[in-house]
């Protein structure tokens, strides 16, 4: 892969987990998201009405475990499971794989991102 | 088309006419003395107009428009020959009772004992005048869900009794809803038995109707079925009973079936926006829905057929289940399902009996 065939986003060192950073990757805007530790890139634009998911906010996912007849269901949030929710109307998105939450036909596209020398890239393909 | 008369024909809500009278006797005290001693009979007050449970009102009979003895409230109430005749006429192999006076509960809101003493004086009068298996009488037993620990004895009651083949959750006035996790030890019990769980609506009434001042029957009983079944639905479906308790069959019964597709279109786009707050599910609500049984009546056979068709294709024809209401006034007959045009025998077939079958382990 040549240098052109990639759009640096910015050092890495500015990115604190939950951050996102918005670039443009060919014709599409792309957010690049920070996430335990590790960088996604999603499609910035939500599958159900074209909104700018990757500006929404970035949170671990909550979840719900159940303890047995007449218990509440226990809910907390998994630190091991990131999502990104649509700012416009609350569609979730896992970060590690761009599936909606709740409906997995529903997919950001991925893109690849790589750290090199302290800078953040997503390639352009 | 298919004649009914030879093939097996279930009707899973047939309404027994029960009466206080009739079931007194076998109430438990001091509940069976209370009432003995109301003054019930020196009255004059009809059975359906109920001073032990809230009374629901609104001229089921078009103000005298409808007249047939077979649907009016019979003051001695029905007994078992009627419930032969009636499927005979019907051509109704197999019935599963459910108490009339029983579809009130949802207006009492004592924490007295009213509901428990009444179910265990139904059940022990339907098993000892009423059903009998080998003619195809089977019954489905009320839950006085608001005690818990009364379910829990009536489910207890009817464990080795062949003649009750699941359970019945009136949907009007429960609260808080049927999701909730209050009940989780009645459906935990009926998944170990084997107990379907029926949801029977009911809230047809004017005066205590969800929102006051309706003036005539024809606008609660457009709604109140659909209002009672529809927050039951979605309580049931977003708190995840099905996943809590994967072998629990789930029947809605007495609303059409013309809301579904519209409920679950609903609720699946409620859950696209807010799917954390569902965390039980593993699927969409609609999901779950679609995958509970569906009582027939009343059918909306008028409605246009391209959307009669559209709803049978969401719900799919192995979740519904013929149900007939008899008698009240509005019954539907095993003909709105043997005259549908889109349907194949097979459908007709399965809706009519085979389905209920499989269901209730008949």
């Amino acid at each position: 892969m040549s240098a052109d065939d990639r759009v640096e986003v910015g050092p890495a060192s500015e990115f604190e987990d939950g951050d996102a950073a918005i670039v443009q990757v060919g014709r599409v805007d792309v957010g690049v998201i920070k996430a335990d530790g590790e960088f996604y890139a999603l499609r910035n634009e939500c599958p159900h009405d074209g909104g700018p998911v990757c500006e929404g906010k970035v949170e671990p996912r909550l979840v719900g475990e159940w303890g047995g007849p007449g218990e509440r269901v226990d809910q907390h949030y998994d630190d091991d499971q990131c999502i990104v929710s649509c700012p416009w109307h609350g569609w979730s998105f896992d970060v590690e794989t761009g599936e909606h939450i709740g409906d997995d036909r529903y997919i950001l596209p991925m893109y690849d991102v790589v750290v090199e020398d302290g800078l953040v890239y997503v390639n352009d393909e | 088309m298919i004649d009914p008369s030879e093939h097996l024909v279930v009707d899973c809500d047939w309404h027994y006419a029960d009466t206080f009278e009739q079931v007194a006797p076998y109430m438990p005290e001091p509940w069976k003395t209370k009432f003995q001693k109301s003054g019930w009979g020196g009255t004059g007050v009809k059975q359906n107009l109920s001073a032990f449970f809230p009374a629901s009102t609104g001229n089921r009979f078009n103000y005298g428009k409808i007249e047939r003895e077979f649907s009016e409230y019979p003051d001695g109430g029905d007994d078992k020959q009627d419930v032969v005749e009636g499927m005979d006429h019907l051509d109704i192999d197999v019935t599963l009772q459910i108490s009339h006076l029983i579809l009130a509960m949802g207006g009492i809101s004592a924490d007295d004992r009213r509901v428990e003493s009444f179910v265990k004086g139904y059940i022990d009068y339907m098993l000892e005048e009423v059903l009998d298996p080998d003619e195809g009488i089977y019954g489905l037993a009320p839950m006085p869900y608001h005690d818990i620990d009364a379910s829990i004895d009536v489910l207890d009651r009817i464990e080795d009794e062949e003649a009750f083949v699941g359970v019945v959750m009136v949907t009007a006035g429960a609260s808080p809803p049927l999701g909730n996790r209050k009940y989780d030890p009645i459906y935990e019990r009926c998944e170990e038995e084997g107990y379907p769980v029926v949801y029977h609506t009911g809230g047809s009434g004017l005066d205590d109707y969800v929102r006051a001042g309706y003036q005539d029957m024809i606008e609660t009983h457009t709604l109140g079925f659909l209002e009672s079944n529809m927050s039951q639905i979605v309580s049931v479906a977003c708190q995840g009973v099905a996943e809590k308790f994967p072998d629990l069959e789930i029947v809605f019964m007495e609303s059409g079936v013309t809301y579904i597709p519209g409920l679950v279109s609903r609720i699946n786009e409620e859950y696209l926006k807010r799917s954390e707050e569902a965390p039980m599910l593993e699927k969409k609500p609609g999901d779950y829905i679609t995958d509970f049984y569906f009582g027939t009546q009343p059918l909306e056979v008028s409605a246009r057929p391209d959307l009669l068709e559209l709803c049978f294709d969401m719900i799919g024809t192995d979740r519904m289940l013929y149900a007939s209401d008899y008698p009240h006034w509005d019954f539907d007959s095993p003909s709105v399902i043997t005259d549908l045009p889109m349907l194949s025998d097979e459908d007709r077939k399965n809706i009519l009996g085979q389905n209920a079958v499989e269901v209730f382990d008949l």
